[in-house]
């Protein structure tokens, strides 16, 4: 089957630590003010002393029918056949149009390059045989990436074992984040 | 020569430093443009998809974005820091960083960074200074230290650090001085843990098993807020696998939010412990064979704790007494693999000796001491020992000590020592008036409780050196600053950890015209005719000396990061012998009978607050560090200021909505700082996370954010184990 990359996320593992948005910054360089990828706190709900909270972690989602990529007049943000969503700096002319029809909020426009900016799963890091720099520090080994197609990836280990839940389905774009929300004692082996 | 003078603020502006100091121009552009400029980024652009693997350095060394000491490895990219990773193979953190470790790029690279000596050019406190060559810093450093000692004797002069890895050379120089007088962060952090376990076990810090433990009590470890990276790991891998944990806390953490919520009132873990050990004594649920072979006391305790009933601890605590008596049993089912943790911080009361010593109980009771699952003994008997450093015999210290030990706290260990007292006694000028304060690595304007005294404080001394990389809050009142390098330009000393030395070492040269705090140690001590008690010529004759005992170069371990010693034997022999006055587990404090103390735990009333007011509870998050990070701007992404939580009801009574500013008032200080309202806090509580408020205008990202509790805390302080009762300060609250 084709390489169809994308992330696993159990969110049972994840302390809102933000190490993930560091390291994407570090790795990355977003300009301070943006960032790539983000956790989200549900906040404190319910009422004193029965109460919960929960975190979490996303990013760009790596869609299969990216509206991102359907809105570029100019070419640059497209898809790849390992399923990367990507944009090529030289045909992006700034117009915002992605930033806006992404349901997710995944991009922005980078100030410095004038460009759309966005999660590129570390692609510069997969070349290497390193993981995305989110996943590769993640305390709670929480953010997890990969092949979703390859049976001996972690990700599709973990797609097998546990139920999953996609964000905004509705949207129709087809993410490929797939979240874990109850307890993983144990990340399985795999690539 | 006349030099020119800079107010702080013209000393910490960019352009100050491009225009005006030739140095500064060759520093390299990385620094002063920022690196966002430099367009080496890897932007979402397929088409620089990979960097030539030409010019890139990989440089594995020590995090030291908090005291925890995490493997890490520096991609260095033509001379420039470009990414830190854990290292794989350091038992701190297994490759992986916090927010903080990934942030140290920033640090490194902050445009607020001291960058060459100063010296104080106007009043104190006046933010005027010069620039000094290191020559004049240090001799006129040396010479101040000197006059002291000459004319008021050793004793006048104070010598502060904080945890870190050149530490034990800081002590050498104090104790070369002749000094008594030493402070450290301990008794403002976990003196009431350490003593607690140090009087029952003979140790101050047993580790805790969390990868076999199935069933955990924390009343004073926040581990996914105050992250210490490998515990936090296994803290998290403990919960997925489905222990039981237990948080006793009066505000939903982060850590609570994965666990068994208890809000408990503020001062009263004690009683919920003392009610688990009634439980455990009552249904004899402990393990009797280990508690008659390994304890004494034990008969003590049956009598003292039969009237702390799960009942009698539901009004105290606010936790159901069908609670108490569940986890009590619970608790001592899953014994041998459950703990009671020893914690950091505990509940901050003058209380907390005796609720670390009724938790260091009830681990006993339970027998986990050096099971799987229980608490690990002292590890330093299993830990590689470096070379020692050869040097004469320290002079005694002359006269008593300011803090207070032992003459005013007698159970508190000499090393721990009790800084807050230090501080109240530049005031009050008693036993005897101290002169002079060299501080390293250490920010005691925002740590120590009453932040209004410590200026005054420091504002009475006849001099104050400060060494730092960065213009901390105690810098701004110094005299002079010697400015360290950043832990990715230095070497520090080495760190053993089991059978492995591990080394921090230079990612890049200094970026500025700074030392390593070990030269600075040195070329201070050889001023003051003490040089001989530093026997180094420079950091790596040091790390040399520190290898002798074992059989690899300096220049190995630098391109391994670490040393494995070989045929490392790992003794259990003494895991049992127990460092007490008995020799045994003492339920009974040998040490609190020898000072006519009741010798086992007992209850101790903590006082409430008065109708109005609000206990003040402090803490940590996972983006911070006490009061270091506050500035770095990556970390201000993910945390730009504390907020004071408050729960709904009582912010409705005072028509406070999120973020609208409050005045929160202690009987020493008050603040402004913006609400955060939720359910996730006892209404009687308002909490806010340390360490911002600055007030160095240094500091320049985190100047003005949020505000400082060491502005409302009041200094109390409890006199057996010396601990600071940060939660003790009770607040009032309106709307600004």
């Amino acid at each position: 089957m084709a390489v169809k990359m994308g992330f696993v996320i159990i969110t049972s593992r994840c302390i809102d630590c933000d190490a993930c948005m560091v390291a994407c910054r570090a790795e990355n360089q977003a300009p301070l003010g943006y960032s790539r990828n983000w956790v989200t706190n549900s906040g404190i709900k319910g009422r004193f002393p029965k109460v919960k909270q929960s975190f979490e972690p996303g990013n760009c989602m790596h869609c299969d029918s990216p509206s991102c990529v359907a809105v570029c007049p100019t070419g640059a943000s497209y898809k790849r056949s390992d399923g990367i969503v990507l944009v090529e700096d030289a045909k992006c002319v700034g117009c915002k149009y992605c930033v806006e029809a992404c349901p997710y909020d995944a991009r922005f426009l980078n100030p410095n390059t004038g460009k759309a900016d966005k999660c590129t799963l570390c692609i510069q890091r997969l070349e290497q045989g390193l993981q995305p720099a989110c996943v590769q520090t993640c305390l709670g080994k929480a953010r997890q990436a990969g092949d979703l197609n390859d049976p001996d990836s972690v990700v599709a280990k973990l797609l097998d074992l546990y139920p999953v839940r996609r964000l905004l389905t509705d949207a129709g774009t087809g993410p490929n984040i797939y979240y874990i929300d109850v307890p993983v004692s144990e990340i399985p082996e795999g690539k | 020569m006349v030099s020119k003078i800079y107010t702080w603020e013209q000393l910490f502006s960019r352009r100050q430093f491009i225009k005006g100091s030739a140095a500064a121009a060759a520093l390299g552009v990385a620094a002063l443009s920022g690196l966002w400029d430099l367009g080496l980024g890897y932007g979402a652009d397929s088409t620089v998809q990979s960097t030539a693997n030409q010019g890139i350095r990989y440089v594995p060394s020590i995090c030291e974005q908090c005291v925890w000491r995490c493997g890490i490895v520096a991609r260095v990219e033509d001379g420039v820091v470009r990414k830190l990773e854990g290292n794989p193979v350091h038992p701190q953190n297994l490759g992986r960083l916090c927010p903080r470790g990934n942030a140290g790029i920033e640090t490194l690279y902050s445009p607020d960074r001291i960058k060459f000596p100063l010296i104080r050019a106007g009043e104190r406190g006046s933010g005027l200074w010069r620039r000094a060559s290191w020559d004049e810093a240090l001799s006129y450093t040396a010479e101040q230290m000197k006059q002291i000692k000459d004319k008021y004797g050793a004793k006048a002069m104070m010598f502060n650090s904080t945890d870190n890895l050149s530490q034990p050379f800081f002590e050498i120089l104090f104790k070369a001085y002749g000094s008594p007088n030493y402070g450290t962060q301990r008794s403002l952090c976990f003196n009431a843990m350490t003593t607690g376990f140090l009087y029952t076990y003979g140790v101050a810090q047993p580790g805790t098993d969390y990868r076999n433990c199935n069933y955990m009590i924390f009343s004073g470890r926040n581990l996914a807020e105050g992250i210490s990276n490998i515990e936090t790991q296994e803290m998290i891998d403990m919960v997925a696998r489905g222990a039981k944990v237990i948080v006793l806390d009066p505000r939903f953490s982060k850590t609570a939010a994965k666990a068994e919520w208890l809000p408990i009132r503020p001062g009263t873990d004690l009683a919920f412990f003392l009610a688990l050990l009634n439980v455990v004594v009552k249904e004899k649920l402990y393990n009797q064979a280990f508690v008659q072979r390994y304890t004494q006391g034990f008969d003590d305790l049956v009598k003292e704790v039969v009237r702390y009933t799960p009942e009698w601890a539901e009004g105290q605590t606010e936790i159901p007494a069908t609670t108490i008596r569940r986890i009590a049993r619970e608790f001592a089912a899953a014994a041998p693999a459950a703990i009671a943790h020893p914690n950091w911080r505990t509940s901050n009361f003058i209380n907390s000796f005796q609720s670390e010593r009724a938790i260091a109980v009830l681990n006993a009771l339970v027998g986990n001491w050096a099971q799987p699952g229980g608490l690990i003994p002292d590890q330093s008997v299993n830990t590689a020992q470096l070379g020692t450093i050869a040097h004469p015999t320290f002079p005694p210290a002359q006269g008593i000590r300011l803090d207070g030990v032992p003459w005013l706290y007698p159970m508190v260990p000499f090393a721990f020592g009790v800084i807050q007292t230090m501080r109240d006694n530049i005031l009050t000028g008693k036993p005897y008036q101290a002169r002079g304060w060299l501080i390293s690595r250490q920010n005691p304007v925002l740590s120590i409780p009453e932040r209004q005294k410590t200026i005054d404080a420091l504002m009475k001394l006849d001099f104050v050196a400060v060494i730092d990389i960065q213009a901390n809050d105690t810098a701004y009142y110094a005299d002079v600053i010697l400015p360290e390098s950043s832990y990715l330009e230095r070497y520090d000393g080495l760190i053993p950890i089991g059978n492995k030395i591990f080394i921090r070492q230079p990612a890049i040269d200094p970026l500025y015209d700074t030392k390593s705090s070990l030269m600075i140690y040195k070329e201070l001590a050889d001023r003051l005719g003490l040089g001989d008690f530093l026997p180094y010529k420079d950091e790596k004759d040091l790390l040399t000396q520190q290898l002798q005992p074992f059989g690899v170069g300096l220049e190995e371990l630098e391109q391994k990061g670490y040393y494995e010693v070989a045929n490392f034997k790992v003794d259990h022999s003494k895991d049992f012998a127990f460092q007490t006055t008995s020799g045994k587990i003492e339920i009974s404090s040998s040490v609190m009978a020898q000072m006519g103390k009741k010798a086992v735990p007992t209850w101790d009333e903590p006082p409430k607050p008065a109708k109005g007011q609000f206990y003040l509870l402090t803490g940590k998050t996972a983006q911070h560090s006490q009061m270091f990070t506050q500035n770095n701007r990556w970390l201000l992404e993910v945390f730009p200021e504390n907020k004071a939580w408050i729960h709904t009801s009582a912010a409705q009574q005072l028509g406070v909505t999120n973020d609208d500013e409050l005045i929160v008032a202690s009987e020493v200080g008050k603040i402004r700082i913006k609400a955060y309202v939720t359910e996730g806090i006892r209404p009687d509580c308002v909490f806010m996370v340390g360490g911002f408020g600055h007030i160095s205008k240094g500091l320049k990202a985190a100047y003005g954010r949020g505000a400082s509790d060491s502005a409302l805390h009041k200094a109390l302080t409890d006199p057996i184990s010396g601990s600071s009762a940060l939660s003790q300060t009770f607040v009032t609250v309106s709307k600004a």
